[in-house]
């Protein structure tokens, strides 16, 4: 793929990965065909910022987890109160990772 | 789907361990009503109970054979009640027999009710049952 068009999609989508996952993200994309530009920058990614106003919100109902996709892991939250509570307040400092990573999760597919 | 088996069946174990071992501190205790410290992070701060409160009380309910009180307490303790029974010994007969059934029964399950026919349905029990627990004032 032409390094202009992968820039620009680094550019605009790097916030929605792991620092360290961008290279290989680039590479890989330099790598593929044409074809596959109009998928790529079609692809709508979850904002990390966006899960975490949620989780803040309503993490205690797995809200946060059935967003980004993770529909056990939110029912697991939903029916345990938010895990006793506890889990709530972990997840405020892992959604913002887990939501990343499905982002790649996701990409993947494509490249 | 990207799922590993052995973390799924690590994560069930430890998530089985953890509400056995919170059941049994509230069966032998017995005195769940003047307890003073609560769980729900929601109802502790808001006074308003979730979802899912009253569910210790119902889990704890029907193993006193009290199944009328544990549906009024929460319909959702039935439902933990039945995974906690069964989702620990399925786990271990698959492990025994280097099977993957329980993984298979766990991405059948996910992919039913993420239709959104179904979850629909599932949404709008949770949200009338959040509405019973609060005139309930559990």
């Amino acid at each position: 793929m032409d390094a202009q068009k992968v820039d620009l999609f680094i550019m605009t989508n790097g916030k929605f990965f792991e620092s360290h996952q961008i290279n290989v993200i680039r590479n890989r994309m330099l790598q593929v065909d044409e074809s596959k530009w109009s998928i790529l920058s079609t692809t709508q990614f979850k904002d990390p910022t966006t899960i975490l106003i949620v989780s803040l919100l309503a993490g205690a109902f797995g809200i946060d987890r059935f967003m980004i996709g993770d529909t056990a892991m939110g029912i697991g939250k939903l029916i345990t109160c938010g895990g006793f509570g506890i889990w709530t307040i972990v997840d405020w400092f892992l959604i913002q990772k887990a939501t990343r990573e499905k982002n790649i999760e996701k990409i993947q597919r494509f490249l | 789907m990207s799922l590993n088996r052995n973390r799924l069946y690590v994560r069930v174990i430890i998530a089985s361990v953890v509400g056995y071992v919170w059941i049994l501190l509230q069966v032998t205790k017995n005195n769940f009503s003047n307890n003073p410290f609560r769980v729900c992070f929601l109802k502790q701060i808001t006074n308003i109970p979730c979802p899912s409160c009253g569910t210790t009380r119902s889990v704890t309910s029907i193993i006193q054979g009290h199944f009328l009180d544990a549906l009024y307490s929460n319909p959702l303790g039935y439902l933990i009640f039945i995974v906690l029974l069964i989702s620990p010994f399925w786990i271990l007969k698959d492990l025994f027999k280097k099977t993957n059934t329980f993984l298979q029964f766990y991405i059948k399950i996910l992919t039913t009710i993420k239709k959104p026919k179904i979850a629909f349905v599932l949404i709008v029990l949770v949200i009338l049952n959040w509405i019973w627990n609060i005139n309930k004032g559990l």
